[in-house]
């Protein structure tokens, strides 16, 4: 089949939604089909822009390349998602949260303080209940997207999950003396909530932080905190690391500490399952609390730092039982059968 | 303050406002909250279901209301429906900005508003001409989710209908306890008549006819049966004062100036005859006159705008187009039949019935509500208006007709829900 994949970005940033878009166009040429990825443009300010790009979207015409039909049209993002085609599926990444459970976030709910923000917000849930349902089949990336989908648009959505980047690469080494937190510095990413989960430990837990600084305040923020815990030989902050370089952290590492707030699906859950390693999460974490099961493959804790704390001194003090569940961990990652011949086949069904 | 009470007894109201000073009463009914209209808080205010927006003709007062409701799509209510006066004195005296005074009067009136508007500014039309003839009242609710007026027939005939929503609500008064007004009668029965004493209270500026009605008891012969009191801040006070006294009228007129509540209260109280010319009117619906039928006072006013809508049961008339003879058979026609007078005053008074604050309360609540729902047509409107203006710039008319209906199946599909064909 001729396949477009059709998301949204901003330009010069690339994150999971992007990991995810490259990794479903790769499988479906690697299963044979043709496929090739449009990535619409998507700036959501000033707020009254916004229905402008959904009307755009509302009239680009993918039926048809160079006199060929395009088979199948599979959108992933707003306002993507929108573009009109027979032969619909989405696979929801997520919707503009925005308009949902981030109106009046203090941080995240840029929409609310807009003038119009009210209007826009009610165009785009609008779209979403008409148009969502155009798709002939419609599934999100996790059963947080779908319980989303379902309390804010009505819709009831299948899950398809999929594999992390380069999931083949990642393996199990020796546990070695520090609790691995790979994620980009950000205030929704909670590097300060284990920050203060680690100036309560009992054990002398060590933390090495890998990721970019995507806030600067927050990281700010951070090297307070760990002035203020002194906690200076209990972190490492490593920054952006290789991929190459990443894997092996995750392999060597005793444990993975991963506590976003709502995370739409969450790769370091399942990285860390592939490499064999427990994670602890919190109960508010979104995506990663659907494969961590608590005392089985990690520990789902409560968004405080006393109770981050307890189970990182566990992990920490009891290395077999460590192994043991970061072991089941991985045992269960390939029951659930995450893959992109899986992907791919309920895609183009 | 009719409604307010009203309105926070069934619903979370939060007050915003821009003055530096509100009354005290105020915020012990709904709580106030201030804001900068260059830096609106949008968070606090989206919070809000539903923003309503109270709009006269005072930039002092309205500036800041306008220039929030301009941003943030919500209920305009209309307490002036000619607004050519408020939309200059704001875009040329208070922002400097004589363009966008005439980009506005172009963009609702063509060429012939734009060319108007340039003459206005130099002194060559009046302003009362300027108001009738380009009210803007379209200016103000074209953000709108819905607009409510006091009286919508006088919008009809200003050809200043909204795109969005109208309603029309009776303007809210809460009428005096009966045993308050019986007092009030009881004191103007105890007074000698004749003379009669008619009264004009208010704000006196030149549409309040003083000049006509100096005019006019100056020509009565029976002019000594009358005493007139004009009562409030007077504009051109110097100007009356020198009609008074060239038409002979220094002891049957008198300048009270302004009043405090309870000297208002002693002068309606004890007069006869109200005097509420209004001319050229705005379009406002009057509470100055619901305060009169209060007292039970029979009331003089001139047949346009939301006057003209009055009952001939309730008041008496005046044509602006003879406003001096008019008056004088209407003070004639008093002196030959006070009690006719009074009776029609005790009409008045009955007619508050029809002003009931928890019925404008409730109604304006319930069009809030319906309004909301015409939030996404307000947002299609706006997107449409923008799309067609920016294609006017480059679309061949051959090619406008596939893509403008297009678009707009698309427009109707994205925000209200409507299957393309």
């Amino acid at each position: 089949m001729k396949i477009l994949i059709v998301t949204s970005g901003d330009p010069f940033v690339r994150g999971d939604a992007e990991t995810a878009a490259d990794g479903l166009r790769k499988a479906l040429v690697e299963a044979g089909h043709q496929a090739e990825l449009i990535v619409i443009p998507f700036r959501d300010y000033p707020a009254r822009s916004i229905p402008d790009q959904m009307l755009a979207c509302r009239l680009l015409d993918l039926t048809e390349s160079c006199g060929a039909r395009i088979d199948r049209m599979i959108g992933l993002k707003f306002p993507a998602y929108l573009i009109p085609h027979p032969n619909k599926v989405i696979w929801l990444l997520h919707q503009h949260r925005a308009a949902y459970e981030l109106w009046g976030h203090p941080v995240s709910g840029s929409l609310i303080d807009c003038a119009d923000g009210v209007v826009v917000r009610d165009a785009i849930r609008q779209a979403d209940c008409e148009l969502i349902p155009e798709a002939g089949t419609l599934y999100t990336q996790s059963q947080n997207v779908s319980s989303r989908l379902q309390r804010g648009s009505g819709i009831t959505a299948d899950v398809l999950y999929h594999p992390p980047a380069d999931a083949d690469c990642f393996h199990k080494g020796s546990a070695g003396d520090y609790l691995l937190f790979p994620s980009p510095v950000r205030r929704a990413n909670r590097q300060r909530l284990a920050l203060q989960a680690l100036a309560q430990c009992r054990e002398r837990v060590v933390i090495r932080f890998a990721g970019e600084s995507a806030d600067p305040a927050e990281q700010t923020e951070c090297a307070n905190a760990i002035r203020k815990f002194k906690l200076g030989d209990r972190v490492q902050w490593l920054g952006t690391v290789p991929d190459d370089q990443k894997r092996e952290l995750y392999a060597q590492c005793l444990g993975v500490v991963y506590p976003p707030v709502d995370e739409d699906y969450g790769y370091v859950t399942l990285e860390a399952m592939l490499s064999a390693k427990a994670v602890i999460t919190c109960s508010d974490a979104g995506g990663p609390v659907e494969f961590v099961a608590d005392r089985r493959t990690g520990f789902v804790t409560d968004p405080t730092p006393q109770s981050l704390a307890q189970a990182m001194d566990m992990l920490w003090a009891d290395r077999r039982c460590a192994g043991t569940l970061g072991d089941a961990g991985r045992d269960q990652y390939q029951d659930l059968r995450i893959s992109w011949p899986n992907v791919v086949e309920k895609l183009t069904c | 303050m009719q409604v307010l009470p009203v309105l926070a007894r069934d619903h979370e109201i939060v007050l915003w406002t821009d003055q530096s000073r509100v009354a005290p009463e105020v915020d012990k009914i709904a709580p106030v909250a201030k804001y900068n209209p260059e830096a609106p808080p949008w968070r606090e205010i989206n919070e809000g279901a539903v923003s309503i927006y109270h709009l006269g003709n005072d930039p002092g007062f309205h500036a800041g209301i306008w220039q929030v409701g301009a941003q943030q799509p919500g209920i305009i209510v209309l307490h002036d429906l000619c607004l050519h006066d408020f939309f200059f004195m704001l875009f040329v005296h208070h922002r400097k900005n004589r363009d966008a005074y005439l980009d506005t009067m172009e963009r609702w009136y063509g060429g012939e508003g734009r060319q108007s508007a340039e003459a206005f500014c130099v002194g060559g039309i009046s302003s009362e001409s300027m108001a009738q003839k380009f009210p803007l009242t379209r200016e103000a609710t074209r953000n709108a989710l819905g607009a409510v007026s006091h009286c919508a027939w006088v919008l009809e005939e200003l050809n200043e209908m909204p795109a969005c929503p109208t309603a029309v609500l009776n303007l809210p008064y809460a009428g005096a306890s009966e045993p308050r007004y019986a007092a009030w009668r009881a004191a103007r029965d105890a007074m000698p008549h004749p003379p009669y004493r008619l009264v004009v209270f208010g704000y006196l500026t030149r549409n309040r006819r003083l000049g006509p009605l100096l005019e006019a008891l100056a020509g009565l012969p029976e002019r000594e049966r009358f005493r007139l009191e004009l009562c409030g801040q007077l504009w051109g006070e110097s100007i009356i004062r020198d009609q008074v006294e060239r038409l002979g009228l220094n002891s049957i007129v008198s300048l009270s100036g302004f009043l405090f509540d309870d000297q208002v209260e002693q002068k309606l109280a004890s007069a006869d005859l109200a005097i509420n010319l209004r001319y050229p009117s705005m379009g406002e619906g009057s509470l100055s006159q619901l305060q009169l039928w209060d007292y039970g006072l029979p009331t003089l006013v001139t047949r346009t705008g939301w006057y003209a809508s009055l009952p001939e049961e309730v008041t008496a008339f005046v044509s602006p187009e003879s406003e001096i003879p008019d008056i004088q058979a209407q003070l004639r026609r008093y002196l030959a039949d006070p009690g006719a007078f009074r009776a029609m005053g005790e009409r008045g008074r009955r007619a508050l019935r029809n002003h009931d604050p928890a019925h404008y309360g409730q109604a304006l609540a319930r069009f809030a509500a319906g309004a909301l729902e015409h939030a996404p047509q307000a947002a299609a409107l706006d997107l449409a208006r923008r799309i067609g203006s920016d294609l006017t710039g480059w679309l061949p008319s051959a090619a406008s007709p596939y893509l403008l209906e297009r678009t707009s199946q698309e427009i109707g599909r994205v925000f209200e829900g409507r299957q393309s064909e």
